[in-house]
């Protein structure tokens, strides 16, 4: 407590006043004979303890009075630490950085975080008066910022009255500095930054620094709850084909990050298609993060399924759910062009490739097969067309050339075109392939000319067979033919190749790239884009001719996946993730009107010149985390929802973390250009309150003095 | 009630000579301009007409009468003795307060002089007795002659001149009075504010209402007893003992008034009750006007109690 003119407090010798009044008062009184005392005396008995009461209070009424009025007037004031920010009145630039990520939903005592902070960012605004020009800055990645300072404090409580918490990480940094930015731009002398958030250590990065020494102050204003704001959320969740549980069968691998420092048991349930289909419990310590699976299958007739998982509420609700969506995979339509059919089945060229694309020969192995025979090719022709040997081609996603001997150059066009058109080829070499009739006449279909094999074993001993053998080796694991392989991949590296095709030149294919080598350096696998199609070339045979790789646990899954890649339907089980606020690309097709329909009512409606002559449309309002559902209209004006094309949004599970950030990942506090350094106590005046008790003194006087 | 002659104030009174020349003044302001036939001022009254009967003295027959109606009527007379009177004075120091004009003993005694005065002048015995120091038994045995007036005037100026001392109620006095009198009736008058904490004066005025005397209470107050025209802090202070107290008049008025109104209706309703003659004046009434609603009311009570 201290006194800002405490020479006033001399005037507290001004208490003398009323007591002298009151002892004077005393003496002072007329002394009158009286006969009727008695009267007096009676009266007084039952009055007199009142009036002396009421004296007492007077004169302690006026002593307080007047010791109230020299205390005022020495303006007393007390300090304390300081709670809450420093704020000044006046003039001045200042930008509030508020937290508007889906952290700032945090639910505080059954209310968001955001409206406790938007509650006070209110009443800052408040005390920084109207003179203050100020810009509100939202953390949320992708918000829109203000392009400059205001006045119009109106406004600004406008806004901050409909801030409502987004579906996006904090980037406090980026924040801070377009905040900084803003403040650059004007001439105030006093430049500040106040920071309403939940100080994540998420949103900042303090490699990043918004401003160096000479930037604006930055005050923090105290709205962390707490040290430790737990928070539980599901990270991530994919889904895959589960075998073991029939061809609809779905594993759900969901990732639940516990973000506090006390173990946490919670309840996780899987809902697919709008049913609970799953429940189960997960304990996860401080900090730990665990992955939980879900087995299921797809709804019947269902070929994609929208999922969720989502776990017991936390303060955070938003991200206790995650949503997936699972398709089956689509049939992979093959034509196998046999070059070297023979009527002993497993002697036939194709036993092995048709074994491995339709394992059991079941309906669901997600491939359709065709074997026709080289001649039977002849098919494809254009000339053929109408007749029953005509093959059409644009019914298959893959032709398979296996040992297919050198076809004529119009044939040869006919798929080269196909190709370019957007289908696959695999070519693999055999005893009837003739590098030079290759060289003459398959070019255009091949990323590389043949050259003539070389046999390994040639001459050596039944022993040495084994030993000059060769290997795969070096294949591209991160190519999605061998995304099942691990990196040895033992399935794949004890095959033994005693016979392969060399390679000559490239040809004019693009994008050729090697995606496996023998152990001799010779390519074994070879890519190629043709248009918009795809060429593989596979220097060894698909049957046991040349290698054994077909009866090796590997061939079975290279080759679905070639044949998958080939088809470009080797996309992930689970539909690509989309985070909240990332655009969607989703092909047009021939559709006349496309609209999509979010949660909470997002939404586009594509037609008209948005759709017309466009092979993709872009859906960018993915604000909120949910299933978004796609309706098309086609060119008969028939609507219907378009499954296939549904897509989930998830959170980004960056904005998850709610640990506090160190001291030292905010950015330094700058002088503010002009500004006084931050004082860490704060002074309290306390002489308004001794006004308001002065007043009420003299009421509370003449109150007893009228009585 | 017959319009009063232009009284003198009281206050100019006590400034004027001895007191049997007040008492004169008085009595003469009193009765001026009265209608003499109802107060006749014989000690021996005139009741009622009689017819004659043998036996009866002749001296009483009344001719007049028997001019008109050729009757002979005897006339009848009330009392045809002498009247004994006693006057009391409260001399109680209480009596000596004053709030601005005459102190109220100086006013009970004007009163009971200019009574003493008629008394003696119609022949009657006067006695006089002073209460208020128990220390001094100041009595005046009852007289008739004209010369007694002096002596009890001079007792009474003695006691007014001391202006009110000591606590003593007039029961004292009054319960002497009943001693002294005995069986013969007499008429006893008393001047006092009747400040007595006990009522002892009050009983003491019944017994000897009780005991068949005709008794009168003059009941005098100042104005400032009645009026409490008091404001500002005050420190009063008890005429008869040591109390005192600091007060502001303001705040207790109402009460201290209220009190005074039951104490009046106290006296006025026990006095009633008991037969007493009660009258209540202030001093600063003028003397004449209190004298003469005494006398207006003994006159009213009827033969049997007509004495003065």
């Amino acid at each position: 407590m201290g006194f800002l003119a405490p020479f006033m407090l001399a005037g507290l010798l001004g208490l003398a006043v009323p007591i002298a009044i009151h002892l004077i008062g005393r003496r002072r009184a007329k002394v009158v004979k009286f006969a009727a005392l008695d009267f007096l005396l009676a009266t007084k008995r039952r009055t007199a303890r009142r009036l002396r009461l009421r004296e007492r209070l007077l004169l302690i009424v006026r002593v307080i009075a007047c010791a109230a009025v020299a205390l005022a007037l020495a303006k007393p004031f007390t300090s304390c630490e300081r709670k809450g920010p420093q704020v000044t009145r006046g003039p001045q630039a200042a930008v509030i950085v508020i937290d508007d990520s889906f952290a700032a939903g945090y639910l505080v005592d059954g209310k968001p975080w955001l409206t406790r902070a938007t509650t006070d960012v209110r009443k800052l605004l408040q005390q920084l008066g109207p003179e203050a020009e100020v810009a509100i800055v939202r953390t949320s990645e992708g918000a829109d910022h203000p392009t400059e300072l205001t006045r119009d404090h109106l406004r600004l409580r406008d806004q901050l009255l409909a801030l409502e918490p987004s579906s996006r990480p904090a980037d406090t940094t980026r924040a801070l500095a377009k905040a900084a930015q803003l403040l650059t731009a004007s001439s105030h002398l006093r430049k500040t930054v106040y920071l309403a958030s939940l100080q994540a250590r998420s949103g900042l990065r303090p490699d990043d620094p918004p401003w160096g020494e000479d930037g604006p102050a930055l005050v923090q204003l105290e709205l962390r709850p707490a040290r430790m704001m737990p928070n539980v959320a599901v990270t991530s969740l994919r889904a895959d084909a589960d075998p073991g549980a029939g061809t609809r069968g779905v594993a759900f691998d969901a990732e639940v990050a516990n973000f506090s420092d006390q173990p946490v048991k919670l309840e996780l349930s899987l809902t697919v298609a709008d049913r609970v289909v799953a429940r189960g419990q997960l304990e996860l310590a401080a900090g730990e993060r665990k992955s939980k699976r879900f087995l299921a299958t797809l709804p019947a007739g269902a070929r994609a399924a929208d999922a969720n998982v989502a776990i017991s509420g936390d303060a955070l609700p938003i991200d206790d759910k995650r949503w997936v969506r699972a398709s089956l995979r689509d049939q992979v339509r093959v034509l196998l062009v046999d070059g070297d059919p023979r009527t002993v089945r497993h002697d036939d060229e194709l036993f092995y490739v048709e074994a491995a694309l339709r394992p059991g020969d079941r309906e669901d192995s997600g491939t359709q097969v065709r074997t026709i025979t080289a001649e039977e090719l002849a098919g494809i022709d254009p000339k053929a067309k109408g007749t029953p040997a005509a093959i059409e081609l644009e019914s298959f996603d893959v032709v398979v050339l296996a040992n297919v001997p050198a076809l004529p150059v119009e044939r040869v066009a006919v798929l080269a075109q196909w190709v370019r058109a957007g289908g696959g080829i695999l070519v693999a070499p055999g005893d009837q392939v003739d590098p030079a009739a290759y060289d003459r006449t398959m070019l255009p279909l091949l990323p590389q000319s043949l050259r003539d094999p070389i046999d390994t074993t040639w001459g050596a001993s039944p022993e040495d067979k084994d030993s000059r053998a060769l290997h795969l080796v070096k294949w591209e694991a991160d190519h999605p033919i061998f995304a099942p392989f691990s990196k040895a991949a033992p399935e794949l590296a004890d095959a033994r190749f005693f016979k392969i095709s060399l390679l000559g030149p490239t040809t004019s294919t693009a994008d050729r790239k090697v995606l496996a080598r023998f152990t001799n350096g010779a390519a074994a696998i070879v890519e190629a884009s043709l248009g918009s199609g795809r060429t593989l070339l596979y220097t060894s045979t698909l049957d046991r001719d040349w290698n054994d790789l077909p009866i090796h646990p590997g061939f079975l899954p290279l080759l679905q996946q070639s044949m998958r890649h080939l088809a470009r339907k080797h996309a992930a089980f689970s539909d690509p993730v989309h985070i909240v606020g990332n655009s969607v690309a989703l092909p047009a097709g021939d559709l006349k009107k496309l609209e999509v329909r979010g949660p909470e009512g997002l939404g586009a409606v594509f037609e008209g010149d948005r759709l017309a002559g466009r092979s993709t449309v872009r859906f960018g309002r993915t604000d909120r985390p949910g299933l978004y559902k796609v309706v098309g209209t086609d060119q008969t004006g028939a609507t219907h929802e378009r499954d296939e094309l549904n897509f989930v949004v998830n959170l980004d599970p960056r904005g998850s973390d709610l640990a506090q950030a160190a001291p030292g990942d905010l950015p330094v506090s700058g002088t503010g250009t002009g500004g006084t350094p931050a004082d860490s106590t704060r002074r309290i005046e306390l002489w308004h309150a001794l006004a308001a008790a002065l007043l009420l003194l003299l009421l509370a006087e003449g109150l007893l003095v009228q009585r | 009630m017959p319009s009063l002659p232009q009284r003198m104030d009281p206050a100019q009174l006590s400034r004027l000579g001895t007191l049997p020349i007040k008492a004169r003044v008085i009595v003469q302001g009193a009765l001026t301009g009265m209608h003499r036939a109802s107060l006749h001022g014989s000690s021996v009254e005139f009741a009622e007409h009689k017819e004659y009967t043998p036996g009866d003295e002749l001296r009483h027959v009344d001719w007049k009468a028997y001019a008109k109606v050729d009757r002979y009527y005897v006339k009848q007379y009330e009392q045809e003795s002498q009247l004994t009177i006693y006057l009391v004075l409260d001399g109680s120091a209480s009596m000596g307060f004053s709030g601005g004009g005459i102190p109220k003993l100086e006013y009970a005694g004007l009163s009971l002089a200019a009574l003493a005065y008629l008394g003696i002048q119609q022949q009657d015995k006067v006695g006089l007795l002073a209460s208020g120091d128990p220390a001094v038994e100041t009595i005046v045995p009852p007289r008739g002659r004209s010369t007694h007036l002096h002596d009890l005037l001079s007792v009474m100026d003695t006691v007014m001149a001391k202006g009110g001392t000591g606590d003593e109620s007039p029961a004292a006095a009054l319960r002497r009075i009943a001693e002294l009198t005995r069986r013969r009736r007499a008429l006893i008058v008393l001047a006092s504010d009747l400040f007595d904490p006990e009522d002892e004066t009050l009983a003491a005025l019944a017994l000897l209402r009780a005991q068949k005397h005709d008794v009168s209470v003059l009941h005098v107050l100042d104005p400032h007893e009645t009026g409490f025209p008091y404001d500002g802090l005050t420190q009063f202070e008890s005429l008869e003992n040591q109390h005192r107290m600091l007060v502001n008049p303001v705040a207790i008025k109402r009460e201290y008034l209220d009190r005074m109104d039951a104490f009046l209706t106290r006296c006025r309703t026990t006095l009633a009750a008991a037969g007493v003659d009660y009258h209540f004046t202030t001093t600063d009434r003028p003397l004449e006007a209190t004298l003469l609603e005494l006398l207006v009311a003994r006159s009213r009570l009827g033969p049997a109690r007509r004495a003065v």
